[in-house]
């Protein structure tokens, strides 16, 4: 029991890393209409500018982050611009062109910060919490916490705000949106920032909990991927379940499988997918024919 | 004899290709192409020495490690002057951790005359290559330990350090034994490595007639061991026998002890390193028992002078891998000097006959390819790992 | 790419022999490192054609195809050194399981495609390489060694030099294997499938198995490069089929061209060269492949292979706005009118109570119909009454909620738009649906093939039959392009031409697959006043050879002078249906008209049952307004 709710929790908090990536996809997805495959080596980057900022500028933690998340958002609006004569025509292609952009900035990352990576030191010194035998660290409950405040502020944002809206139409009809004056360009530039944002958020709070190399993209990118499918892509609600489901499936199949557990989490996610192709929160469908 | 899975479609443009090429056949049929095998030992010129490892992928920072060690040799040699006037040349070459790259690169070292290699930290890509290497009669000076090198039976293949069953069998002599240790847990990866390390400890407890109380199995990219660290918390064992690579490790150490496991770790090189140390955290790290043939920079006055001249070539504190290259890098620098610049199976002869007192300890080539056998048992004490009093 | 089964020109001729002989004397001016990665390179060069065949010629995005090539490698590799198999048997069996593996691969792409089918055969692909490190029979981390050399009678096989020719025999072969199939039959289906693939299964491709033959050929080609590989190394272990080696072959596939098997042998051959070049530089190289993918993807999505085409193209419009006349859309030529049976009592399409609800919204409300053969029904009703989702349940694309189809004498409501197509239903679109990428003779083509997707067994076994049929299909394909007199335009791409032509590709295509029912959904959209003349004419022609046709049609001048009856439909139900005066004069119609009447793209009737000469002009003007907002749209469907 104690073994089964201790899984449960280092799932959760792995989880909550990828909810945070695979809402910054779905985010992207659901204002652009575009999958982003670099999106996890975005986060690779966050973490790294987030942990030079924090480890060599000594700037705070929270200080480090935020400008980690302008850095990485500055990224977002070149690549942006660089895959905008493809934009609203052909999303394989594009999708294709954020591989490249993935390879560039692994590339990039090895010749900036070198290739042995780099261990980050957690900003929380507090002893991890002790509730009946089950272990919960303080530091994940932080990051449990920011992803929380991070779907609040989106869902905010995306239904209340004149901006938020304008993205969803433009990924709705972006003609319909021209008409009606929205600046579809801007829009998609602001969006595909923000995703970037947000991918540097998740890669700067995963640096305390894991090690920031090169690969880090590789690790978080393909389970937050398929997190936002799970949840259905596109819905940010969507995102924190399907991560936290991905997160938890992979503690307990490394837990009962050993070493077999990729093979087992990739088997389920795919029996699943093939059982609901639309996620738990999934709007749109995805072959008709 | 033909082959039913290749499919034959018929059109005259199939035809036309075949009748080219049977026309090519009929004028090229007397001679079959291929390098005519000139043996010519160059005997001036530099001498050419290869470095392959892994510069990009996962391995990239012990490609890093073993090259500075290596090169600050091959620096020492030509500063003095060479061997028997001749400058020796090193060049890096990047396997990418990937057999089929190693196996490219073992080609290219064949055809641009390379007279030996040193390489590679992954024992998967040294195996690849170890074939292609034999037949042309290149000695290899590999920084792998895993047993799988020694299975192949290569005659122009050696280690710069001991094999995985030596780290782990004086492991397991000094837990048992010394410390009387009963209840013993293990945690490895399914990585070359770490499988390597899971089958040399298990082998050497079981023969010590301890039982491992549980033996837990993660992948070589799993960043979450809550499962496998709460199984092994309640089986509350005295020590943690842990075979993983430096970052991996240090992730499961962290996480073990923020699960309130107080157990001390135990393992071989990596442990050692600083990389596992600073992942882990050095609070975390603490007290973990490590069994390596290199402890620290201070074990004598070897390893200051190799430790001092490392930091001035390249500003970083030496380590081990860095001094496993450098000491593999002098025995053929050694061996090719008592030879005369030899290549090929005298150049191995060479080296399996160099007595040499290296940073390790003193090497001696049995006809394995394995030319140390003792390791020396460390604990980690404020972040530095110093040898067990 | 050129498309052309007839004997390949003189000049193409010598080319093909000239690359030959220069391919058969390569090894001589190698060394042992040079030739080996040329080996190297046409393993490559194999699994790229298999990865275009998925990704550029059936549009599946494909990511285990690093997997497909470990699972030919690692199946040989323990067939001959744990099981004592000879190389050759092992050989056979294991591209046999890969193509078992291939077709567990591809069971996703049934129910998935696009960004959804590329994560979930990627993480297949990692559960894989996770499996291969972790079982014992895959000898784990370290791989296995001692793979035996294969053997040839009179050949040593060790040499590489010698080894390079059996690789390039196979390479050779499965190059042209591959270019076969992608311009005959099952290719052309596969690509109309990737442009369109509704359009494709109305036109009779079993969708589902096409999908699945994509990673089949896919997974033949990485069983194949596994087999040689395994041959070629000795030695198989995980780091050779990772994830990072799967993009190196997808910036192959990308930079060389998607949609040209002979761009991704080029892509893949020149990479690897590169790759090695460089391999002093990886990180660098890694930068350059990285930025060279974005460049190609933006700059030239059709990669190297695509290029020469965009230049002559380009030279092409230059030299055709001087021109511009000589193409021209030629008169229609009707069909011989033939007699229609007597047994026209009974009805050829029959709709019972049919109820269609999209997540609460009822499209159709019990909605019942009958058209007797040979008949030209009409359907028009107000926007949003259900005429597009009427036309959708019975071509098999929505599956009714209840009631029932009959076609014929079966029962259709369940039965899939390529079981409708081949019993004789073909329909055209409202948003035109022609394959993009497809010439205007292929887009024919693709109609005109009744073949089942089983009988690609013929590729596998007798090509000469595949041969044969595909001349016969040609020949009837100039006649029907001829019959519409589109003859100027057989090798044009839909997309390039006016509206007006576009329409009346559709109804050539639907024709094409000789329909007993045919379906026009807004045949006279976008069309100007001569083509719906023309357009009358053909329809006209259509039902006297024997095809009975239904149309929706807001143009009321067209639907009156060609319309036996008339079915009205509003907000779902049948309001009316007679003859078009009795229609128009209804009281129920004048009030669904009049309340819709806000929307102004809607044409109101003329109230009087005369033809009042105003209406078509109107009708067509406003047509036209809501075809042109239409067009962006059709755009984007096809691609």
């Amino acid at each position: 029991m104690q073994e089964t709710l201790q899984t449960l929790v280092g799932g959760l908090s792995l989880g909550a890393v990828y909810a945070l990536v695979a809402m910054g996809f779905s985010l992207v997805y659901r204002t652009m209409g575009l999958v982003n495959f670099a999106h996890a080596d975005i986060a690779m980057i966050g973490a790294y500018a987030a942990s030079t900022f924090y480890l060599t500028s000594k700037l705070p933690f929270a200080v480090a982050m935020v400008v980690a998340i302008a850095v990485t958002a500055a990224i977002g609006l070149v690549i942006e611009r660089v895959l905008r004569p493809l934009e609203n025509k052909d999303f394989d292609l594009m999708l294709i062109g954020t591989i490249g952009f993935g390879i560039v900035l692994q590339a990039v990352a090895i010749l900036i910060w070198g290739t042995t990576g780099r261990a980050v030191r957690s900003p929380v010194r507090s002893a991890p919490l002790d509730l009946f035998g089950v272990r919960v660290r303080t530091y994940d409950l932080l990051v449990m916490a920011v992803a929380a405040l991070a779907v609040l502020g989106l869902a905010w944002f995306l239904a209340r705000t004149k901006r938020g809206a304008a993205m969803q139409a433009v990924a709705m009809d972006h003609e319909a949106a021209t008409a009606v004056g929205i600046n579809v360009g801007r829009s998609n530039a602001l969006a595909f920032s923000i995703g970037a944002g947000l991918a540097a958020l998740a890669g700067g709070l995963v640096g305390p909990m894991l090690y920031v190399d090169a690969s880090l993209g590789g690790a978080l990118g393909i389970k937050g991927f398929a997190a936002a499918m799970l949840g259905g892509f596109g819905s940010i609600p969507g995102a924190v379940v399907g991560g936290l489901a991905i997160g938890v499936l992979d503690s307990y199949a490394a837990g009962h499988f050993q070493g077999y557990s990729v093979l087992v989490t990739f088997l389920v996610f795919t029996a699943a997918i093939m059982i609901r192709p639309m996620g738990v929160f999934g709007e749109r469908t995805v072959s008709r024919a | 004899m033909t082959r039913s899975s290749a499919p034959r479609p018929r059109t005259t443009t199939r035809a036309a290709v075949c009748t080219a090429a049977a026309l090519a056949a009929a004028l090229t049929a007397c001679s079959a192409p291929g390098e005519s095998a000139d043996d010519t030992k160059a005997s001036s010129g530099p001498i050419k020495v290869a470095v392959v490892n892994a510069q990009s992928g996962q391995l990239s920072s012990l490609g890093d490690w073993e090259y500075k060690g290596a090169k600050l040799a091959v620096d020492e040699w030509n500063k003095k002057g060479g061997i028997d006037g001749r400058k020796i040349q090193l060049k890096l070459f990047d396997d990418q951790g990937d057999p089929t790259t190693g196996t490219n690169l073992a080609r290219r070292l064949v055809s641009e005359k390379y007279v030996a290699m040193i390489g590679t930290a992954e024992s998967a890509v040294t195996i690849a290559m170890g074939p292609v290497l034999q037949q042309a009669k290149i000695p290899n000076i590999t920084s792998g330990q895993s047993d799988g090198l020694v299975a192949l039976k290569s005659p122009y293949l050696f280690l710069n350090g001991p094999t995985s069953t030596t780290y782990d069998s004086t492991l397991a002599q000094h837990l048992v034994k010394d410390k009387g240790y009963k209840k013993i847990a293990m945690i490895t990866n399914n990585g070359s490595f770490g499988k390597g390390e899971h089958d040399a400890f298990l082998k050497a407890v079981k023969g010590l007639g301890v039982n491992p109380s549980t033996d837990q199995v993660v992948t070589t990219d799993q960043k979450e061991f809550s499962a496998a660290l709460t199984k092994i918390r309640s089986t509350k064992p005295e020590v943690i026998f842990i075979g993983s690579e430096e970052v991996e490790a240090g992730l499961i150490v962290k996480q073990a002890r923020d699960l309130g496991i107080t157990a001390p770790f135990a393992g071989a090189a990596p442990q050692g390193t600083p990389v596992f140390i600073d992942t882990a955290g050095k609070a975390a790290a603490e007290g973990t028992i490590v069994s390596s043939p290199y402890l620290s920079n201070d074990v004598s006055d070897a390893s200051k002078k190799f430790a001092a001249a490392y930091e001035a070539a390249y500003g970083k504190e030496a380590e081990l891998h860095g001094a496993k290259a450098y000491d593999g890098a002098n025995i053929l620098l050694t061996a090719l000097k008592t030879s005369n610049g030899a290549v090929g199976e005298e150049l191995a002869d060479a080296i399996r006959d160099t007595r040499y007192k290296g940073l390790l300890g003193d090497f001696q080539y049995d006809g394995t390819g394995v030319g140390i056998t003792k390791t020396t048992i460390g604990v980690i004490r404020d972040g530095k790992l110093v040898p067990q009093q | 790419m050129k498309l052309s089964v007839k004997g390949p020109s003189a000049t193409r001729a010598g080319g093909l022999a000239a690359i030959a002989v220069a391919a058969w004397l390569l090894p001589y001016g190698l060394g042992s490192y040079s030739i080996h990665v040329v080996n190297i390179a046409i393993i490559y060069a194999l699994l790229a054609i298999g990865m275009g065949l998925a990704m550029g010629i059936s549009g599946q995005i494909n990511l285990a195809q690093v997997a497909f090539f470990g699972v030919g490698a690692y199946t040989l590799a323990i067939l001959t050194t744990d099981s004592g198999y000879g190389f050759w048997a092992a050989a056979v069996i294991a591209v046999l399981a890969t193509v078992a593996t291939g077709l567990f691969v591809g069971i996703p792409a049934l129910r998935m495609q696009s960004h959804y089918l590329g994560i979930v055969t990627l993480g297949l692909a990692l559960g894989f390489i996770n499996w291969i490190t972790n079982a014992s029979v895959t000898g784990g981390a370290d791989g296995i060694s001692g793979i035996p050399l294969p053997t040839l009678p009179g050949i040593d096989l060790s040499s590489e030099y010698l080894y390079y020719y059996l690789e390039l025999v196979v390479c050779a072969f499965g190059l042209g294997f591959g270019l076969f199939v992608v311009r005959t039959s099952l290719g052309r289906r596969l690509r109309a499938m990737r442009d369109d693939s509704l359009a494709a299964g109305a036109m009779g491709a079993e969708i589902p198995l096409l999908r699945m033959t994509a990673f089949l050929l896919a997974s033949l080609y990485g069983g194949l490069a596994g087999v040689l590989y395994a041959g070629l190394i000795r030695y198989v272990a995980p780091e050779t089929f990772s994830i990072g080696n799967m993009f190196i072959l997808l910036a192959m596939v990308i930079i060389g061209g998607r949609r040209s098997l002979v761009g991704c042998v080029v892509g893949a051959v020149g990479l690897t060269l590169i790759r090695e070049w460089l391999s002093d530089f990886s990180t660098y190289a890694q930068l350059g492949y990285g930025v060279v993918v974005v460049l190609m993807v933006v700059f030239a999505p059709t990669g190297l292979a695509g290029i020469p085409s965009r230049v002559r193209e380009f030279a092409h419009r230059r030299r055709r706005s001087h021109t511009e006349d000589r193409a021209r859309l030629r008169p229609f030529q009707p069909y011989e009118a033939v007699e229609t049976p007597d047994a026209a009592d009974e009805p050829l399409l029959e709709i019972r109570s049919v109820t269609k609800d999209f997540r609460g919204l009822r499209a159709l409300d019990d909605v019942s119909l009958t058209v007797r053969p040979g008949e030209i029904r009409g359907i028009v009703g107000p926007n949003g009454s259900g005429k597009t989702t009427l036309f959708n349940v019975i071509s098999g694309f929505y599956r009714a909620t209840s009631g029932q189809v009959r076609f014929g004498r079966r029962a259709t409501t369940t039965a899939r738009p390529y079981a409708l197509s081949l019993l004789g239903v073909a329909r055209t679109f409202q948003n035109l649906r022609l394959f993009g990428q497809l010439t205007v003779r292929e887009n024919i083509l693709v109609a005109l093939d009744r073949t089942r997707t089983y009988t690609i067994w013929q590729y596998a076994v007798w090509q000469p039959g595949v041969v044969r049929r595909e001349r016969q299909l040609r020949r009837q394909a100039q006649e029907l392009l001829e019959r519409f007199g589109l003859t100027d335009f057989a090798e044009a791409a839909p997309g390039s031409l006016p509206y007006g032509i576009q329409r009346r590709i559709e109804i050539a295509r639907a024709m094409a697959s000789r329909p007993r029912l045919l379906l026009l959904d807004e045949p006279a959209a976008g069309l100007n006043g001569e083509e719906v003349q023309q357009l009358a004419r053909i329809v006209r022609s259509i039902r006297d050879s024997g095809t009975t046709v239904v149309l929706i049609e807001h143009n009321m001048g067209l639907v009156m002078s060609l319309c036996e009856r008339v079915t009205v439909l509003s907000s779902g139900g049948v309001i009316a249906e007679g003859t078009p005066a009795e229609v128009v004069a209804a009281p129920e119609v004048i009030e669904a008209y009049l309340g819709d009447s806000a929307m102004a793209d809607v044409p109101l009737p003329e109230p009087a049952p005369r033809q009042a000469p105003a209406g078509p002009t109107q009708a067509s003007a406003s047509a036209e307004a809501s075809a042109s907002a239409e067009a962006p749209a059709s755009k984007e469907a096809t691609r």
